[in-house]
């Protein structure tokens, strides 16, 4: 019985493995159509890829749409979420429904819905979208910060910083903040690779006028597998370098509040 | 002066009644304990008193100065929780430090303060250790050396050793009641463990249903319970109703009174001239430590004898015995 699942285990490990080894395999490939191997291997794609400053640009824009929505989320939802959960407990159910909320709509209803609302007002629709987005992330955000504030007993460290002479505003920042920083650190990094990697939204709403990774991905496919291949693996290595920091960061987490 | 008072002091939660007509005055230099069953309401009579929950009603003063609207970094009051409440991200000395560096203390100050409170505590070795590397007795002593170190005008202790193993605990208890002789401070722990009261407390507030039951000195309120509950959580007496009581000793009782309680230990083998005679049969006997504890069974009413260790062979299971209770021994509960 152990056996089987070993084999079982190995088999879907297999599975999943082969399309993303094979993808980066591509990336690194010379040619690769009639063999099963490929006939040689080079770095021309990967090369190719970082001189094209369409894809510099496009990365570029990834990383500023996500990692912007990512610090208003910071700074608009978290301070919402300590208030709630440290001190109105009894509020947080109306916090969960919005979080389930997020996941009621699935991004086409939502790209109609943004459009139709925003399209005859002068806002840039970017900007929407970066509304959007800032919601999006609010399953991570609450999640890693309530389980934080709840995992160092928030609520207590304040009191007793606030009993040792300090205001709110400094038990805020000189205790509450280092102590839920990794679990908020996490929370933000993963919110950041989900938005990294969103497509349907950004598309339908804005498309080429503001070309994110994604949607260069997809205007690669139909011109060249290499290119293609190689942006797959540029983006799998930053969710691999994401992971690991993650994994480091909520180990130490877990050492800190260790008692 | 009375150093903390409390007047008529209610907390209602919507339409629960946690506290009812608290009033305590609480001397400079004493060591109080407010010891009760969990629920009681006791943790949240140092949550008013340290401003961290408001009253519903009553007043609250420390040192003569009414607390309303007073926030709870200008109180002087000093914390030590359950938990211990450490800052994580923080070293010992940090934890330490950190009132002070909030009271704009000179680095000097800070230093001497922090040293001579860590000595105190017997933890200078580990100043630069973070709190989960440290044991659960150590982060108590850092969280009280934390409290300790602003000087605070009263010092409230949150089930401060109940996480603790009992030989810890034991050693706490005279360490934190030698600090507080050190100190003459006032100091208001919260405990649910009848022992640890009793050891370490000038006086007890024994609290029930948001109420206070009794207060007194640790030997008033062992030796005169008022209330059933008293005798019952304070030590492990024998309570019964005058009709069980007459019946057990063939006497009327002088006393009058709705229920009695008698200590184990007043239940014993000597008759004096005035001492109330009761025949029983010595069932199941336990260890605890110095004492062993005989159940005895008279009728349809059992309830327990208590003799030093040495003594114990004089009763043995299943023998038929005659014991007596002196009449000063027999407590009327109201």
């Amino acid at each position: 019985m152990k056996k089987f699942t070993i084999v079982m285990l190995i088999l879907i490990g297999v599975y999943l493995a082969l399309p993303i080894f094979a993808t980066a395999l591509y990336a690194f490939s010379t040619e690769w159509n009639k063999t099963i191997l490929p006939e040689g291997l080079t770095f021309e794609w990967i090369r190719t890829l970082f001189q094209d400053t369409r894809f510099v640009e496009a990365f570029g824009r990834s990383v500023l749409l996500s990692g912007g929505a990512v610090l208003l989320s910071i700074l608009f939802i978290v301070p919402a979420i300590f208030v709630i959960v440290l001190y109105f407990p009894s509020f947080e159910k109306w916090f969960q429904a919005s979080v389930v909320m997020v996941y009621a709509f699935p991004g086409i209803i939502l790209s109609v819905g943004l459009i139709r609302f925003y399209s005859g007002t002068s806002l840039p629709m970017i900007l929407a979208v970066l509304g959007v987005y800032v919601i999006s992330v609010l399953p991570y955000i609450y999640q890693g910060t309530r389980n934080s504030l709840r995992n160092v007993q928030g609520r207590q460290l304040m009191d007793a910083a606030e009993l040792l002479g300090a205001s709110k505003i400094e038990a805020f920042r000189k205790v509450l903040l280092p102590a839920v920083y990794p679990g908020l650190f996490v929370a933000a990094l993963l919110s950041f690779s989900v938005l990294f990697g969103e497509f349907v939204l950004i598309n339908l709403v804005v498309g080429s006028r503001f070309e994110t990774v994604q949607i260069y991905l997809m205007s690669k496919l139909s011109t060249s597998g290499h290119i293609a291949s190689a942006i797959v693996f540029v983006y799998i290595v930053l969710m691999g370098i994401l992971t690991l920091v993650m994994a480091i960061v909520t180990k130490k987490a877990k050492g800190m509040t260790r008692a | 002066m009375s150093n903390v008072v409390l007047k008529d002091v209610h907390k209602q939660y919507q339409h629960t009644k946690v506290l009812t007509g608290i009033d305590m005055n609480i001397e400079d230099g004493e060591f109080v304990t407010l010891l009760g069953p969990s629920g009681c309401g006791k943790s949240t009579i140092l949550r008013i008193l340290s401003g961290l929950t408001d009253a519903t009603g009553g007043t609250v003063m420390i040192d003569g100065k009414d607390m309303k609207n007073t926030p709870p970094k200008n109180r002087k009051v000093g914390m030590v929780f359950q938990s211990y409440a450490l800052f994580p991200n923080m070293t010992v000395y940090e934890n330490v430090a950190f009132g002070l560096k909030m009271h704009k203390k000179p680095v000097n100050e800070v230093a001497e303060r922090v040293g001579r409170m860590l000595e105190l505590v017997g933890l200078q070795e580990k100043k630069g250790a973070y709190p989960h590397e440290l044991s659960g007795g150590q982060q108590q002593r850092v969280a009280l050396a934390r409290s300790l170190v602003v000087r605070p005008k009263v010092l409230l202790l949150d089930e401060p050793l109940s996480a603790l193993d009992a030989q810890i605990r034991k050693h706490l208890q005279v360490e934190l009641r030698t600090i507080q002789r050190e100190l003459n401070m006032t100091m208001i722990l919260v405990t649910h463990d009848q022992e640890e009261a009793m050891s370490v407390s000038d006086r007890i507030f024994v609290m029930n249903n948001g109420k206070i039951a009794q207060a007194g000195t640790p030997s008033e309120i062992y030796t005169q319970p008022k209330t059933e509950f008293v005798a019952n959580f304070i030590g492990r007496y024998n309570v019964f109703s005058k009709e069980q009581l007459e019946k057990l000793f063939g006497t009327n009782i002088a006393i009058s009174a709705h229920k009695y309680a008698i200590r184990p230990e007043s239940i014993h083998l000597q008759s004096r001239v005035s001492s109330y005679p009761l025949r029983a049969l010595a069932g199941d006997s336990v260890m605890n430590g110095n004492v062993i504890r005989t159940t005895f069974h008279a009728g349809d009413k059992s309830f327990t004898a208590e003799q030093l260790h040495h003594r114990a062979s004089a009763f043995e299971r299943g023998t038929e015995y005659q014991l007596f209770v002196e009449p000063e021994d027999v407590i009327a509960l109201s």
